[in-house]
């Protein structure tokens, strides 16, 4: 059913990237999702999804509403609990863990409707996702305090970092709730970050925000793809982006996976249209 | 996830396992039949350690019990199921019903009947009072859940302490006959207590019947279920609503007047009836109004045949013993669905 | 002084009645303190915390008087217990959402009154427990003697009360609000907030809803202690729903997600409540309670209504426009 990744054809569509340097090629995938199924109520919202995404890829995740794919995501990032099948994250089984755990482990995901912490300042926000806080446990306050004021000084340096990286600086101290869609699309992307998430899975990151922000988002995964090897999945709807910046697209429909393959290969494949048709629209005219 | 869940996600491990029992999974997806299993295991337990006779007479008084219950269930549940307000002031609503069934039929000295009437005329147009002064305007502003809360709780203190500076604190009793009793099939039974068991079922199967074959009945099921869809469906959502409170407030009285009728009349008499009546609530599955039917005699069954078991003193905690159970087994309760999306 | 309608404020100049209202805001300031912290620093709503009050009171009371156990360890003993019972039950309830876990800890709670109630052997039930203060008037004792050689010839009864319930008072504020600017402060925000967002980036929302509610259990028993000491006496009567009721008008009276505040609240409230006690109006007794109670309904209703951040809340921290 998963096919190689395609190496870099079309790279005038795409920035010309390539495997970040120290990444193994060939080795065994970040994630692999095997014959995952999920039933609520009456129907089976993924109905046995199999696939693997490869460490350093850009992949996506694309399908008409309802395929499942949001469903998918909540599975795998352990907000809702699979009814069967496997998932391996670094060759470890994920499934059916607390999604803190899997966070932990360096999966990370962003929210359709973003989940920017309203009635928190931005810095506050940022400074959250940082790991490894020996000052969010009461004990450590109280016998370790050193430490944890060492880290919250470094830990707000890489905040403060970041911030500016994503031109968010001037608002680090406003309310998160003020801010405009875009800038938290962007904040939620930023914090993510911070957590130093070896897989980010985005769920819809363009939605709602305009062209030019989301170039620049684009510009920092295929950055941090490059630089760091991080692997990227995210769902999204709009086909330009998905053309033009993923390695390899998979396909849902009905809870099932139905193809997967480079980018053109997957826009006319037979399965993939009639998917899409059968949902009343027609791939790459989603907006 | 969503707001309406009823648990946020994550499991414990140990629970996963449980759930996943041949047995408990049977019962997972068939509520109704494995309740009523565990109900009719319940009986014959009981039945056999203390004879019939003692069950089925504990089981009238939990008739009795379990209809003033399931009477402020339904309303409650409706209000929360249509209008997402948990009333904790609805156990004042049968409070008043109770004082003005004896203002009229004690202190007026009109007949018992019209009494009852009043006080369920009475309570139906306190809560349209309220919805119209306190509830609609909060809502229109787009007021939280705990805002809510705590405003019912204000209008709780509120109401209860109105009328013990009205009534003062001292216990009354409505004008009804407490002596003479029924026998049948070697039980016997208050004449009250039965006329309580009568009208507590006539009016919940009217209740029952609007609400499966009215017009009126299946938009209210309708908004309960989802608010926005039936507000766009074009049903006429604040009619609804108002009809709800009408019901809930009547509903209420009617508990509160027969409650009264059996036990006494006092201020707190209300919210010491509250709490049973959320379990009752809880344990049929919040915003389903047959449930909460159910789940009010189920509870008053239970909680009399736990007399059988402990000391009488103790029988009240036993309603918050099931509550608490509840919560905890199957928040949604026996009839609700898991709404996990 | 008289008013028309026979209205006399003279309790008001009285030091005993401030003493008494002030030991009382003490307490209720300590147990608020839990509220505030789950309520307005963790996002669960806690409406058991009579019942923490209770455990820790009668726990205390039930070891120094029917097991002989020495005052000053029978106290966090009765602490452990109480975050023993909060444990117990949070585990299994705060996975709930907001509204149901506040019905089960007022349904927990009220098991425990009605325990006290019922478990007469242990408890005294309605008559009550008394006996326990021993160890208590000796520390009384002590601050009292300390206080003439200060130069105060004749100290109110109750002052030494009032001056450790207050040095509690304050040291809990201090240590929650410190508490609360840690990172760990920063989760439990985040918890309040957003659950699903904070267990994205990794944090044990359970764990952390499970610490909020052992301290509040905790600030509970210690209000309970105070309590117990104040009326040496324990009644099921005085941890009825009501108490927690109360607390929560203190709670937002002085403003969610402000501990500064509780004080605040707690102070006005019972200077209301005890207060009008002792204006002599031309009513019963029994109405003056019922009065005192409509304002504190009157308060909830009308603040909610227009003020729902209080008097000292942040509007953008705002926690009950959800």
């Amino acid at each position: 059913m998963t096919e190689p990744m395609a190496s870099s054809p079309a790279a005038m569509t795409r920035p010309a990237e390539g495997r970040a340097p120290g990444v193994p090629d060939g080795g065994r995938p970040i994630l692999e999702i095997g014959d995952v199924r999920r039933r609520f109520g009456g129907i089976m919202a993924v109905d046995g999804a199999t696939l693997d995404v490869e460490e350093g890829s850009v992949t996506a995740l694309i399908g008409p509403n309802g395929a499942g794919k949001t469903t998918l995501f909540n599975v795998i990032t352990g907000f809702y609990r699979a009814d069967h099948g496997s998932i391996r994250f670094q060759g470890r089984e994920i499934a059916r863990r607390p999604p803190h755990a899997i966070a932990r482990l360096g999966m990370v995901r962003t929210f359709q409707i973003t989940k920017a912490l309203a009635r928190m300042p931005v810095m506050d926000n940022m400074m959250l996702a940082a790991p490894e806080q020996p000052g969010e446990q009461l004990v450590n306050l109280l016998v370790r305090p050193g430490a944890a004021r060492r880290r919250e000084r470094e830990v707000r340096e890489r905040a403060e970092e970041l911030l500016s990286v994503f031109q968010l600086e001037r608002l680090r101290d406003e309310y998160a709730g003020v801010l405009s869609g875009g800038q938290r699309k962007l904040l939620e992307f930023a914090r993510a970050l911070m957590a130093e998430p070896k897989m980010l899975l985005l769920d819809e990151p363009m939605a709602g925000i305009n062209p030019t922000l989301g170039a620049r988002l684009l510009e920092h995964m295929h950055r941090l793809r490059r630089e760091r090897g991080m692997t990227f999945l995210f769902v999204e709807h709009d086909m330009e982006v998905v053309m033009g910046h993923s390695d390899r697209v998979i396909v849902m429909a009905e809870g099932k996976v139905i193809a997967t393959g480079a980018p053109e290969a997957v826009r006319s494949d037979q399965r993939v249209i009639d998917a899409y048709l059968g949902g009343g629209a027609a791939v790459g005219s989603e907006g | 996830m969503e707001a309406r869940t009823v648990t946020t996600t994550a499991q414990l491990p140990l629970r996963e396992r449980v759930r996943e029992l041949p047995a408990v999974r049977w019962a997972r997806f068939h509520p109704e039949s494995a309740a009523a299993a565990v109900l009719g295991v319940l009986v014959v337990v009981l039945v056999v350690a203390y004879g019939v006779h003692d069950v089925a007479q504990t089981g009238l008084n939990g008739l009795t019990l379990g209809s003033v219950y399931a009477l402020g269930a339904v309303g409650l549940t409706l209000v929360y199921g249509i209008l997402k307000l948990v009333n904790f002031a609805h156990g004042e609503f049968l409070t008043f019903g109770a004082y003005m069934a004896f203002l009229v039929s004690v202190t007026w000295g009109a007949p018992f009947v019209l009494g009852l009437l009043f006080a369920i005329a009475a309570t139906a147009a306190l809560g349209v009072a309220f919805e119209r002064i306190m509830w609609g305007p909060m809502r229109a502003r787009k007021a939280g859940l705990l805002q809510l809360l705590l405003m019912a709780i204000g209008l709780a203190f509120l109401l209860q302490n109105t009328i013990q500076f009205i009534w003062g604190t001292q216990v009354r009793s409505l004008d009804v006959n407490v002596t003479d009793t029924v026998e049948f099939l070697g039980l016997r039974i208050g004449q009250t207590d039965l006329l309580v068991i009568v009208i507590g079922f006539v009016t919940l199967l009217a209740i029952g019947a609007m609400l499966r074959f009215t017009l009126l009945g299946k938009r209210m099921r309708a908004l309960s279920d989802n608010f926005d869809l039936a507000e766009t469906a074009g049903v006429d959502t604040s009619r609804v609503v108002l009809y709800t409170w009408v019901f809930a407030g009547g509903l209420a009285g009617l508990a509160g007047v027969l409650a009264g009728a059996v036990t006494t009349v006092k201020p707190q008499m209300g919210f010491e009836l509250l709490l049973p009546i959320f379990a009752a609530v809880i344990l049929g599955g919040i915003g389903d109004a047959f449930g909460a039917l159910a789940g009010g005699i189920v509870l008053g069954l239970v909680i009399e045949w736990s007399t059988l078991v402990i000391e009488p003193r103790w029988k009240i905690s036993v309603g918050f013993a099931v509550l608490i159970l509840v919560l905890f087994i199957r928040p949604q309760g026996i009839f609700g669905r898991a709404r996990a999306i | 002084m008289t008013l028309p309608l026979g209205i006399t404020f003279d309790a008001f100049t009285d030091f005993g009645f401030w003493t008494s209202v002030g030991i009382l805001a003490g307490t209720y300031t300590i147990f608020t303190l839990g509220l505030q912290l789950n309520v307005g620093f963790t996002g669960i709503v806690n409406f058991g915390q009579a019942g923490f009050m209770a455990i820790g009171a009668y726990t205390m009371g039930i070891l120094v008087v029917k097991y002989d156990w020495s005052f000053w360890l029978a106290l966090p003993a009765a602490v452990l217990v109480a975050v023993a019972f909060g444990l117990l039950i949070g585990l299994p309830s705060l996975r709930l959402r907001a509204d149901y876990f506040a019905i089960a800890t007022i349904a927990a709670a009220e098991i425990v009154r009605i325990t006290a109630q019922n478990a007469r052997e242990l408890t005294g039930g309605n008559q009550g427990l008394f006996g326990f203060e021993g160890s208590w008037d000796n520390v009384s004792d002590s601050i009292t003697s300390g206080l003439q050689s200060l130069g105060w010839s004749d100290p109110e009864t109750l002052f030494p009360l009032f001056l450790v319930v207050w040095a509690t008072a304050l040291v809990a504020t201090l240590l929650l609000y410190f508490m609360q600017r840690s990172p760990w402060g920063r989760v439990l925000r985040a918890v309040r907030e957003d659950e699903d967002a904070a267990r994205a980036l990794g944090k044990n929302a359970l764990v952390y809803k499970l610490q909020s509610l052992s301290i509040a259990a905790t600030l509970g028993a210690l209000a309970g202690f105070f309590l117990a000491l104040n009326l040496n006496f324990l009644n099921p009567e005085e941890f009825e729903p009501l108490f927690t009721f109360i607390g929560y008008a203190v709670l937002v009276l002085g403003g969610l997600a402000n501990y500064w505040g509780v004080a605040f609240g707690a102070i006005i409230m019972w200077t209301i409540l005890e207060g009008t006690r002792f204006i002599d109006l031309p009513i019963s007794a029994e109405r003056e309670a019922a009065v005192r109670f409509m304002i504190v309904g009157l308060v909830l209703i009308l603040l909610m209504a227009f003020r729902p951040q209080g008097v000292f809340g942040k509007k953008e921290e705002m926690v009950l426009g959800d």
